[in-house]
């Protein structure tokens, strides 16, 4: 019997195109992706160049589980159908009561289904095999064939989802014989997925995480995620304890579910359901015996007018909308997002550990969570207001009545926006309900309503035409949902394949974004346009959506089409040409706009530019400059009309030994004028690069001055272009709005691969410390050393504007604000204007004014922000040299400018998101106190950057930002306490491991790095802040301290990491000598564990602990390989009976933090007390001591405080 | 008015043809359409009202051409389809308000009123709080007929209505059908010849999609009058007697002999006995007249 029903089944699917299309959709996408991982669409668009091989088995296990994801919406159109359609077809009626087992009918029904699910899972592999393959990618980031990969993750991983998803669905469409629930629980699956993610995210829940992700991929996580590029292309997935435990689990689940469906299926007629308290039954009997009665019908109007079918529509809208918020799927939905956004907003924002308040526009990010839920009640929904009547088998009455086909769609509409504002309200709610229990009462209710009533509205408005559209063409809902949301996850990256234009893709266009500061700004006219835009296509799909809708017997699709021409008339016929022509006249207008009246260049034309400017212009890379002396800049700001006009006199001097025949100057495509004072012509004008080359009639001999004139302004700004970096409210531009001397690097492209391939050498990126000839720039600037800098500001009456130096004089005129600042002291080449509605908070401490420019409201963290100030002047001062200025400016700009902080001389420029808005806890358990943190990292840059900075060369970074992030923490450190510490670098450390698997091109030791922030900060806080623990904070600040008097305001060569090293080795004791080389000169990580303890409480009350642990370390090349050695034969090895493989290291001399805790009870919370911590040498991997403490001890640790770089800095400390 | 059908047909992309070339003119009152399952009768019923368009041939109603306004039809059309299904987890009277609001009754109070009374007249006003998905079929087929009046409908057309219905129901249905019947025209699709006789004043038998015979109920038992006969006869018989005479029906007898009609002019042989005409002896003749030759 099994055999029979199986192979029905079989046949049945085998003969319907669907699976055929299913089959087909998924083999398109996964072909897709995979060749465009691997580049085959390199010939549309950019290169896509990376160290990272995209068919490893952990790329392939990514892409296949990914792709497996959308599958599961189609389960209940597959697996849930494959028992419905029995019901459905009323042929249970029949079959429950034919002479098969209920295991027979259960089992074939199942397994047939799982079998078409995975035979479709199959062509995932299948055009993942093909894809990478395919002719035109690029065979350097694709590995050899390797099918055994593919099986693994198929048998591991795809086919136990899909048996375990499968077998709830198949629970659920069994017992409530209804495919609605069924799609409701995967729903909920995938929902619950990501709420368990995001609830487990913390890196302290990896096992719990790993263990209970339902899809196994956090599993895989656990093992892979701190892996190098090297590691990701060449390892295997290890198929260890975590892995196998989720599997088993999952699997187990779906077998518990499997067979509950199957204790408690029953061939009954009647569907399962619940019912509260039994209801008491009752004889039932009818009257058999009526009269006749005389009909006389009141007399009623019949109004068929277009206005009454307009108060029908709405009546008609609130009958489906009420259906639709009384369905199970749509509540189940909305709780599920509604547990979503709760989650996400109260985590959005937080910074080490340290929430940000709950500002409107934060709550208004976090109910983005919200996003997919809406979407998907848009797409579902749509089909089930579409397709409703014929699901109930009304529609043959409703069809016969005389209502117009658009009152019906439009009513569908309506409906379906109705519902959309219901969850538009819900993130409302949410963040309100949030605000309130946060305690922050500052409601803005104009901007909720007016974000989420409009501007998110329109988005969600045009999916909702897009799903009718789609829904009234499907004849069913949810293969028309699967069609809607592979629209929607194909649209947006459809600049993959070259698409790159937002008025070819649906829905796409610029979005908006908001700042307390200066508000929606002039991002919401854009998006506002484009979005009408696409509205004007939505009323032409709603249209053809009118032409198509299905009145009476469903017909082919012929007889449909010839419905539609014959439909195409009248009112329908003009509005459609209206909005056809609107649509098309607006596309074109903004066409015109991006690319007629202005130059668009796609991201291929973009990369080719790169490649030409390196190829035209590198050679004169080193063709002697002058030097920029001083600056004196008039930057006048309009802040209404979002323009600038600036102008500058460049001062330059040749400072080389040759005369120097032309200038290279390097600008930007504003309308500029460049006048030299000297006589000269020009002899390039590359208005394409925006390079000119100006050849000096008369040589400028060494040690003669010259000026250069700069005025520069913006380009009218339009409706859809921002032709300026100004804005109404908190301007931020900095100087490099001015032209600069030289051929620049910086835009060079830096992967090799591609760069072969546009046939340029290889890359070094920057020249090695050790290149004396390499230190002529410092990295801040290629055509200066140390400017005087004066500049005059103006802005509107009611802005203060800002520049470095000192305000020597204020004036108003005609109606605008002027400042002239001018700077006492020689600055790098390197400042900035800013504008805005400021309130200042002054404060003199020690002869130096300490002022904070911030927007009205932000007053939260202003003493934070002071303190640290006055913490990182005085550090500075005291540790290192005295600060340079009389003055100290933080400077608020908003977050639309970016969340970042920015030290220019004596001025710090400082985002509204960060600190400004921090809502610090102060008690232990509280996170970072950033606000001070950052203040205090960026005050140190005044040092470490504005008196001591670095050639343009390897590792220039760590001499600003790794040092700058050393002195924050020491101060933190200082201030608050070493708890305070030990979150700032447990964060830093897993930022760090967790980055570094990002690199794509190569990662090198701290002093040798490129500049990638994993390094310079998280990396550098952790290696300094180790550095000083092994040799002492006074003895690492002494010698930082000689460095600085060294190098300070120091003129070309400019200083290198090897020479701040060099200081820091001569402080440094022999036996740590080590330290540098394992922190500095080499990627060393340690991998250290407890393996055993055991203790033993002696005579005299004391304890002896004795702990067996490991300490071994091994070394990354620059592609993230592990090596253990200097030379061949010195790497140390350690292998028991029990190890498969042997533990090996790089040879140890190592002094290595051991500690012994217990815990105490104060004021009622519990408290770790160190019993014992010290250094111990180790120079073998195992090792055993035996250490006596006076208390009961109850945890032990190596290394407990994770100061070394240890990629499982779990397993260091160990519970007694 | 009148319902003028010329010419129609309508072939299914199966190959079928449901209606061939079919005219008919149908008045006022009770139309009756008798025909075996797979006539073509709920293609034609459906054509009608304007749920599906026909190959070829015109349709109109009065003044309405049907096919080309289908609007102005279903103004003044009540269609209770074959079989229907409603909205769930709605009450009688909100559906009927719903459906009154599609049918064009602007004015709440009016829409309040004519639904209350197509309750009464269908004696469903105390269960006009239950969900109608729970009706029973009789019930439901009674809210079909309430949902159709609300129209006050000239043109009426019922699909197979008793089917299925006990015979309490099937009584007060027809009878309800006869009310809304006096003033309008109904056409009223039935394989149950009883329906017919009971309540038509015309009728019409359909085979194959065409129509076999247009006629009235009296007049088409009065066309055969004294060419039916009957006789009781053993089990055995009935092959021969199928043979040699124009058999149109046989039925067991308790004593399990049978009891056949025959359709002759003359007596057809001895032991046959002359009786009277009924309806169904009409239907059978036309249908046995329409029986593909078997050579």
């Amino acid at each position: 019997m099994f055999s029979t029903i199986f192979k029905q089944e079989l046949k049945y699917w085998f003969k319907k195109p669907a699976f055929y299309i299913y089959a087909l959709i998924f083999l398109l996408l996964s072909l897709l992706f995979s060749a465009g991982a691997a580049g085959v669409f390199d010939f549309l668009t950019v290169t896509t160049g990376s160290a990272l091989i995209v068919n490893s088995p952990i790329g392939i296990s990514n892409l296949f589980s990914g792709l497996t994801i959308l599958i599961f919406f189609l389960f209940p159109a597959i697996i849930g159908v494959s028992i419905y359609r029995d019901f459905k077809s009323e042929m249970h009626t029949i079959l429950y009561s034919y002479p098969f087992t209920k295991a027979n009918y259960l089992f074939a029904k199942f397994f047939s289904a799982i079998v078409v699910v995975s035979l479709i899972v199959l062509t995932i592999g299948l055009g993942m095999i093909i894809g990478f393959r395919l002719p035109g990618t690029n065979s350097e980031i694709v590995g050899p064939l390797n099918i055994m990969i593919y099986l693994q993750n198929y048998l591991l991983f795809i086919l136990p989802n899909i048996l375990f998803i499968g077998a709830i669905v198949f629970g659920v469409v069994a017992f409530t014989r209804n495919i609605a629930a069924g799609f409701i629980t995967v729903i909920i699956i995938l929902f619950g997925q990501g709420v368990l993610e995001s609830l487990l995210s913390d890196p302290e829940n990896r096992t719990m995480a790993a263990i209970l992700d339902p899809f196994g991929g956090a599993s895989i996580r656990y093992y892979t995620q701190y892996w190098t590029v090297s590691e990701q292309n060449e390892l295997p997935i290890p198929i260890k304890e975590m892995i196998v435990y989720n599997r088993l689990l999952w699997l187990g689940i779906g077998t518990v579910v499997f067979s509950l469906v199957f204790k408690f299926f029953t061939f009954s007629q009647h569907a399962f359901s619940f019912s509260f308290g039994k209801k008491k039954s009752e004889r039932a009997t009818k009257s058999n015996f009526g009269g006749i009665t005389r009909i006389n019908l009141p007399k009623v109007s019949y109004d068929y007018s277009f206005l009454q079918n307009l108060k029908t529509t709405w009546k008609l809208s609130n009958i489906d909308f009420k259906y639709i918020v009384k369905s199970w799927a749509f509540i189940s939905i909305v709780l599920v997002g509604l547990i979503f956004i709760l989650i996400v907003i109260s985590e959005v924002g937080d910074i080490f550990g340290t929430a940000t308040l709950p500002l409107t526009w934060k709550m208004l990010n976090g109910g983005g969570a919200f996003t997919a839920s809406i979407n998907i009640c848009t797409f579902l929904y749509a089909g089930m207001l579409v397709h409703r009547a014929k699901i109930s088998r009304t529609n043959h009455i409703i069809d016969a009545t005389p209502i117009p086909n658009w009152t019906l769609l439009t009513s569908k509409l309506i409906a379906l926006i109705k519902m959309q504002w219901v969850l538009l309200t819900i993130i409302m709610i949410s963040g309100l309900v949030f605000q309130i229990y946060k305690g922050y009462y500052n409601f803005e209710m104009g901007h909720y309503l007016y974000e989420l009533y409009i501007l998110n509205f329109l988005n969600y408005l045009l999916w909702a035409l897009l799903a009718l559209f789609v829904q009234t063409l499907m004849g069913n809902p949810y293969v028309g949902l699967f069609a809607l949301l592979i629209l929607s996850i194909g649209i947006p990256v459809l600049s993959l394949v070259g698409v790159e234009q937002d008025i070819l893709k649906f829905n796409e266009g610029p979005g908006f974004n908001y700042s307390d500061i200066n508000g929606y700004g002039s991002s919401v006219l854009p998006y506002i346009v484009y979005k009408l835009y696409w509205l004007l296509f939505g009323f032409v799909l709603l249209i053809i959506t009118s032409l198509f809708w299905v009145r009476g017997i469903p017909n082919s699709f012929k007889e449909r089409f010839s419905f539609a021409i014959k439909r195409f008339k009248g009112i329908t016929a003009i509005g459609f040409a209206v909005f056809f022509i609107g649509f098309l006249f607006l596309g074109f207008s903004i066409y015109k706009e991006g690319n007629i009246d202005n130059v668009r260049k796609s991201s291929k034309e973009r990369e080719q530019l790169r490649v030409d400017w390196e190829k035209d212009y590198k050679r004169f890379e080193n063709y002697a400059q002058p030097r920029m002396i001083a600056v004196n800049a008039k930057m006048n700001l309009f802040p209404k009309e979002r323009n600038f006009e600036a102008s500058a006199l460049m001062t330059m001097v040749n400072k080389t030994e040759v005369a120097i025949d032309s200038i290279f100057l390097n600008h930007n495509g504003y309308p500029s004028t460049f006048k030299f004072s000297l006589a000269n012509t020009l002899v390039l004008e590359d208005t394409i690069q925006n390079f000119d080359i100006y050849k000096f009639d008369q040589k400028i001999q060494p040690g003669d001055t010259l000026t250069l004139a700069v005025t520069i302004k913006n380009k009218i700004n339009t409706t859809l272009r921002n032709n300026s970096p100004v804005i109404e409210n908190g301007t931020f531009v900095n100087s490099g709005i001015f032209p600069t001397l030289g051929y620049a690097s910086g835009g060079e492209l830096t992967d090799n691969k591609t760069r072969k391939k546009f046939g340029l050498s290889p890359n070094d990126l920057r020249p090695h410390p050790s290149d004396s000839t390499a230190l002529a720039n410092t990295y801040i600037s290629k055509d200066s050393d140390w400017i005087d800098f004066e500049a005059t500001v103006s802005t509107s009456k009611d802005q203060i504007a800002i520049a470095p130096g000192y305000l020597q004089k204020e004036w108003v005129k005609e109606g605008r604000r002027y400042f002239y600042y001018k700077m006492d002291s020689k600055i790098l080449n390197f400042y900035a204007f800013n504008s805005a509605r400021y309130e200042v908070q002054k404060e003199m401490y020690k002869d130096i004014s300490l002022e904070i420019y911030y927007h009205k409201g932000h007053e939260f963290n202003l003493d934070r922000m002071m303190a640290g100030m006055k913490a990182s002047l005085d550090y500075g001062a005291n540790n290192f040299s005295p600060y340079q200025h009389r003055q100290l400016r933080i400077i608020e700009f908003p977050k639309t400018g970016g969340t970042f902080a920015q030290s220019f001389p004596n001025t710090i420029p400082f985002s509204e998101g960060i600190g400004f808005i921090a809502d610090v806890d102060d008690s232990d358990e509280g996170g970072v106190d950033y606000p001070f943190a950052v203040t205090v990292h960026e005050v140190a840059h005044q040092w470490w950057a504005h008196q001591v900075i670095g050639a343009d060369v390897l590792g220039a970074t760590m001499l600003s930002e790794s040092v700058s992030e050393y002195v924050s923490l020491k101060v933190l450190e200082h201030q608050q306490g070493k708890s305070e510490m030990r979150k700032f670098l447990k964060k830093a450390l897993d930022d760090y491991l967790q980055q570094r698997t990002f690199e794509r091109k190569r990662e090198k030791a701290l002093m040798y790095n490129d500049g990638q922030g994993y390094i310079r900060y998280q990396k550098g806080s952790l290696v300094f802040y180790a550095l000083s623990d092994y040799i002492g904070e006074r003895n690492l600040n002494n010698a930082l301290k000689k460095y600085v008097e060294k190098v300070q305001f120091q003129e070309a060569p400019y200083t290198t990491s090897i020479d701040m090293v060099n200081h820091i080795k001569e402080a440094t004791p022999d036996s740590l000598q080590y330290v540098i080389k394992d922190m500095f000169e080499t990627i060393t990580l340690y991998s250290n564990r407890i393996v055993e303890t055991n203790t033993t409480e002696l005579e005299n009350g004391k304890y002896q602990v004795d702990i067996e642990f490991e300490v071994s370390k091994y070394r990354n090349d620059e592609k993230g390989r592990k090596y253990y050695g200097e030379k061949v034969g010195d790497t140390l090895s350690y292998k028991t009976d029990k190890m498969k493989k042997p533990i090996l290291s790089v040879p140890l001399a190592d002094y290595i933090d051991l500690g012994i805790f217990a815990e105490e009870e104060v004021d009622g919370k519990k408290k770790e007390v160190v019993l014992y911590f010290q250094k111990h040498k180790i120079t073998a991997i195992h090792n055993k001591v035996s250490i006596i403490v006076d208390k009961k001890p109850t945890e032990v640790g190596v290394d407990p405080y994770n100061k070394l770089i240890d990629t499982q800095s779990d397993d260091n400390r160990r519970k007694l | 008015m009148k319902l003028v059908i010329q010419n129609l047909t309508k072939t299914y992309k199966n190959g079928v043809k449901a209606i061939d070339d079919l005219s008919i003119e149908i008045g006022n009152g009770m139309f009756g359409l008798l025909g075996p399952n797979g006539a073509g009768k709920s293609s034609l019923m459906r054509t009608i009202a304007t749920l599906q368009t026909p190959d070829s041939g015109t349709v109109t109603f009065g003044d309405i051409n049907v096919l080309e306004d289908n609007m102005s039809l279903r103004k003044v059309l009540g269609y209770l389809p074959q079989s229907f299904g409603v909205y769930p987890k709605m009450s009688a009277e909100d559906l009927l308000d719903y459906f009154a609001t599609l049918k064009g009754i602007s004015n709440k109070a009016e829409r309040n009123a004519i639904v209350k009374e197509v309750l009464e007249i269908t004696n469903l006003y105390d269960v006009r709080g239950k969900h109608v998905a729970g009706y029973s079929g009789g019930m439901k087929q009674r809210f079909g007929i309430a949902q159709l009046l609300l129209n006050n409908p000239k043109l009426i057309i019922v699909d197979e209505p008793t089917a299925g219905l006990d015979p309490a129901e099937r009584h007060r249905f027809l009878n309800v059908l006869r009310e809304v019947g006096t003033n309008s025209t109904v056409i009223f699709s039935t394989h149950i010849v009883e329906d017919v006789k009971e309540l038509c004043n015309e009728m019409a038998i359909l085979n194959g999609g065409r129509i076999l015979k247009h006629t009235t109920p009296q007049e088409a038992t009065k066309e055969i009058e004294g060419t039916i006969w009957t006789k009781i006869i053993n089990r055995e018989d009935l092959d021969a007697i199928e043979q040699n005479f124009n058999l149109l029906s046989s039925n067991y007898n308790q004593d399990n002999t049978l009891n056949v009609r025959v359709h002759a002019a003359e007596k057809p042989a001895e032991g046959f006995e002359k009786t009277a005409p009924q309806l169904d002896d009409v239907y059978f003749i036309a249908l046995k007249q329409d029986e593909p030759v078997i050579a």
